[in-house]
């Protein structure tokens, strides 16, 4: 017999001078291989069209449906109701600015945060349009390729309690954005360039190692060994220049 | 195209310090861990025999070490204190953000963190006690701390107190291990294990020997 599922779902829509935050249930009965995707465009379609929340690819790839499932920051699309108990808790996710009920703002902290460790090829090489791409052994690119899966869904960032405690904390997705340009043998930045941007507690220092991060990420990103990697890193820069000056 | 920014300015003044206090954090606290476990020798030598331990103490007397380690260790102390405070939030707020965080996440990492701050400033108290107590009445001898573990309330400030540092080292090096790439993704769940049962066989070495304490007459 298919359960019959109790959403309780936060309310609130800031635009909204009447609009207070409180929870609304809603009740709806499972189907086969149901997604929370599945579900929340129900709830939209046959009980309150005035939800909001975020979707795109429903295929875990654009990260646009970060939200906390029963304490749990992940993607809505990439979470199965069989999985779940039969009374679900959807709350948006913590730390982004909030649009609406469970509908948040990424986009602009990721945009931010990119701005902040200067998310692009550092050269001053001129770039020639008409030159043969430059070669890369496969190792690199592969290791370069698994650190730019992330899909900035922004599940690791509301699971850090670093985060939570310190707004310009760079996070797990932030600082393993640095970790993919520190491997790149195209960018040009030295180690010290390097520990400008992440050598701090806004960085890699302020990094508790609590692993919500690599417990929560929904792509499995090697969050763990990249922080352990750029502590390692950038503690060493920090002892040299200590030493040498 | 691409913007260098950092790349372009030849000698940025680099902030050192907070990699340097990363260092002195986790040095500081690595540091205390070795002397607890020299201080369990010590003192679960009692079990052994008394006078196994009254050696132990006096070799560290006739040496100074008892004398000139044990402030010097007061200061490690404090100093790990200083270094680790920077994590903690003192203000309400962030008290109640960080507890409302763990309740939400249901996430036994993030447990251990709030675990390790509250034995912390738990241990700073009593720890700061206990050395008072025992560095300003020298030499150490088996019978002296038996005279105190038998008065009052003092078996149960000690049967407190094990524990809470025993956690409190326990998530110390296990964070340790993570924090700082030690121990990969591939490591952490026998990691975690290890220091479970580390954890666990210090404090029953710690009980064993309050227990020894506890019946050790003159
Ligand atoms: C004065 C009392 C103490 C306080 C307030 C204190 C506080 C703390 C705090 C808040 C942390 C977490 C730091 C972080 O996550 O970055 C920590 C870590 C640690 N503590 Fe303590 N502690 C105290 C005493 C001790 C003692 C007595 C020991 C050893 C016997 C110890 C060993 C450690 C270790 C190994 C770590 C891990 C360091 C790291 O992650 O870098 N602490 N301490
Ligand atoms: S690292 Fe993982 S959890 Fe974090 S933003 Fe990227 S995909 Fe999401
Ligand atoms: S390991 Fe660091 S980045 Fe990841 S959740 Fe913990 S504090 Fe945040
Ligand atoms: S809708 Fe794109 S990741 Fe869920």
């Amino acid at each position: 017999m298919a359960r019959s599922l109790k959403f309780n779902i936060f309310r609130y829509n800031p635009q909204d001078p009447e609009s207070t935050p409180h929870m609304e249930s809603f009740v709806l009965e499972e189907t086969d291989s149901m997604t929370l995707f599945i579900v929340l465009n129900r709830i939209r379609e046959e009980q309150d069209p005035s939800l909001q929340f975020d979707f795109c690819c429903r295929a875990g790839i654009c990260g646009s449906c970060g939200m906390v499932v029963n304490g749990r920051p992940s993607l809505a699309c990439h979470t199965k109701t069989k999985d779940l108990p039969e009374e679900i808790t959807l709350l948006p996710l913590p730390v982004f600015q909030l649009v609406g009920d469970l509908s948040v703002d990424t986009g602009s902290w990721f945009r931010e945060l990119y701005d902040t460790v200067e998310s692009w090829i550092h050269t001053k090489k001129a770039f020639d349009p008409t030159a043969k791409e430059e070669r890369m052994e496969n190792e690199v690119a592969e290791a370069i390729y698994e650190l730019d899966r992330c899909v900035e869904c922004g599940c690791c960032v509301a699971a850090c309690g670093t985060a939570r405690l310190r707004p310009d904390f760079l996070g797990a997705a932030g600082l393993n954005r640095v970790g993919r340009f520190l491997i790149d043998p195209r960018d040009e930045r030295t180690e010290q360039d390097y520990y400008q941007i992440i050598g701090n507690d806004m960085g890699i220092f302020g990094c508790m190692g609590l692993l919500a991060c690599e417990d929560v990420c929904p792509k499995h990103m090697p969050l763990q060994d990249q922080l352990g990697f750029l502590r390692k890193k950038m503690g060493i820069t920090a002892l040299k220049s200590f030493f040498t000056k | 195209m691409s913007v260098p920014l950092t790349a372009n300015h030849k000698s940025l003044q680099c902030h050192r310090w907070d990699g340097v206090l990363d260092w002195a954090q986790m040095l500081s606290g690595a540091g205390l861990i070795t002397f607890m476990w020299m201080h369990m020798i010590l003192v679960a030598s009692v079990v052994i025999s008394p006078s196994v331990m009254n050696a132990i103490a006096g070799f560290f007397e006739s040496t100074g070490l008892a004398q000139v380690g044990g402030p010097l260790i007061f200061l490690l102390f404090l100093a790990h204190f200083v270094l680790a405070a920077r994590k903690i939030p003192f203000r309400l707020e962030g008290q109640k953000t960080i507890w409302e965080h763990a309740k939400l996440l249901h996430h036994t990492d993030t447990w251990l963190w709030v675990v390790q701050v509250v034995s912390a400033m738990i241990i700073l108290v009593m720890g700061a006690i206990h050395m008072w107590v025992v560095l300003s009445d020298l030499p150490i001898t088996a019978l002296k701390s038996a005279a105190r573990i038998q008065s009052g309330a003092w078996i149960f400030f000690y049967l407190l107190l094990l524990p809470l540092v025993e956690l409190h080292v326990g998530i110390g090096l296990y964070r340790i291990a993570v924090k700082w790439g030690l121990a990969g993704r591939s490591d952490r769940k026998g990691l975690k294990r290890g220091e479970n049962l580390l954890t666990l066989i210090f404090i029953t070495i710690g009980v064993l020997t309050l227990i020894r304490f506890w019946f050790l007459k003159g």
